[in-house]
């Protein structure tokens, strides 16, 4: 039926020792797109802010309020991590609904990619205000015995962000296809306008989980 | 039963399963969600001020709760589309 070419990834060419896949194509071209948008607009900005900037606006304070609440220490330094995964993942996302494109983040790699930028990130972060000793310790805390469970939490956390954001991405795609066997162009519509629900829902939970995971690792225990 | 090749009691097996396990893998996590959501309602009307913090923990708990169901999903579609034992089993069973 040719649906095993949605799990195995299409090598389009070799670069030196490297094989580059369609997934990382695509990755590259949702990047330029959204880089480029972003540069241009960012080179417009002025104090009296037209549409499109209060718009921006919105949608970055949106994302500083939610830092805020859980680490009210120095919300400023996490916000371009979460920032850009956020805004990643949404255009990653919502890339598949164009013709031609297909979501790198429908490939399991490009999520587990993303989820590991999260684990380094929790780590880095927690040496960062705890020093290593610090970050350490928290792990025994409440009682020394749970430190497997604690080690288990950790992996399990990596685990169910990689397939959460890749099993609803996927999910949304071959549901897609298989409504367009049934009747192109008409029954796949709605539940592309639900994917577009979706998609930028799966993005807005990675951010809050990072920020919800980070601000374990960086707060005290109260 | 007998004289079932091993690679079509592969398909109706894995047909079968997915079936059940999606219903399955479906209705466990709604009723997870459906607790959830009914008593962050509860508290939503006993105290409106507090509505933003519960609407936040509510958000949280129903992205957790919808993972395990896409969990569920995952490994179904792979049973049915992208199966690595298919292979084996239909050379070696035949």
């Amino acid at each position: 039926m040719g649906i095993e070419e949605e799990f195995v990834p299409v090598i389009l060419f070799q670069l030196g020792p490297l094989q580059v896949t369609s997934t990382v194509v695509n990755t590259w071209i949702i990047m330029a797109v959204v880089s480029a948008a972003l540069i241009v607009l960012g080179k417009r900005l002025r104090v009296k802010p037209a549409r499109w900037q209060n718009a921006l606006e919105w949608v970055v304070e949106a994302i500083d309020g939610l830092i805020q609440d859980m680490i009210p220490e120095h919300p400023r330094l996490f916000l371009p991590v979460v920032g850009t995964l956020m805004v990643f993942i949404t255009a990653a996302n919502l890339g598949g609904l164009i013709p031609g494109l297909k979501s790198p983040t429908s490939d399991i790699n490009t999520p587990l990619a993303l989820a590991l930028v999260v684990f380094f990130s929790v780590h880095y972060y927690g040496i960062h205000e705890k020093g290593l000793l610090g970050h350490l310790k928290h792990y025994v805390e409440p009682i020394f015995i749970l430190l497997p469970i604690e080690l288990a939490s950790e992996l399990a956390r990596t685990f169910s962000l990689t397939f959460r954001l890749f099993g609803n991405i996927l999910g949304e795609e071959i549901v897609i296809a298989v409504l367009f066997l049934i009747l192109p162009y008409f029954v796949p519509v709605p539940m592309m306008l639900f994917s577009i629900f979706t998609s930028v829902i799966q993005a807005y939970v990675f951010g809050l989980l990072t920020v919800v995971y980070i601000s374990g690792a960086v707060r005290a225990h109260e | 039963m007998g004289d079932l090749l091993a690679s079509e009691l592969f398909i109706i097996l894995t047909v079968l399963i997915s079936g059940a396990g999606i219903v399955v893998g479906v209705i466990v996590p709604a009723i997870g969600q459906m607790l959830v959501a009914s008593r962050a309602m509860n508290a939503i009307a006993r105290q409106p001020e507090a509505s933003d913090a519960v609407n936040r923990a509510l958000i949280l708990s129903l992205a957790m709760l919808e993972s395990l169901a896409i969990y569920i999903l995952a490994v179904i579609l792979i049973l049915l589309f992208a199966n690595p034992l298919r292979e084996f089993i239909v050379n070696v069973g035949g």
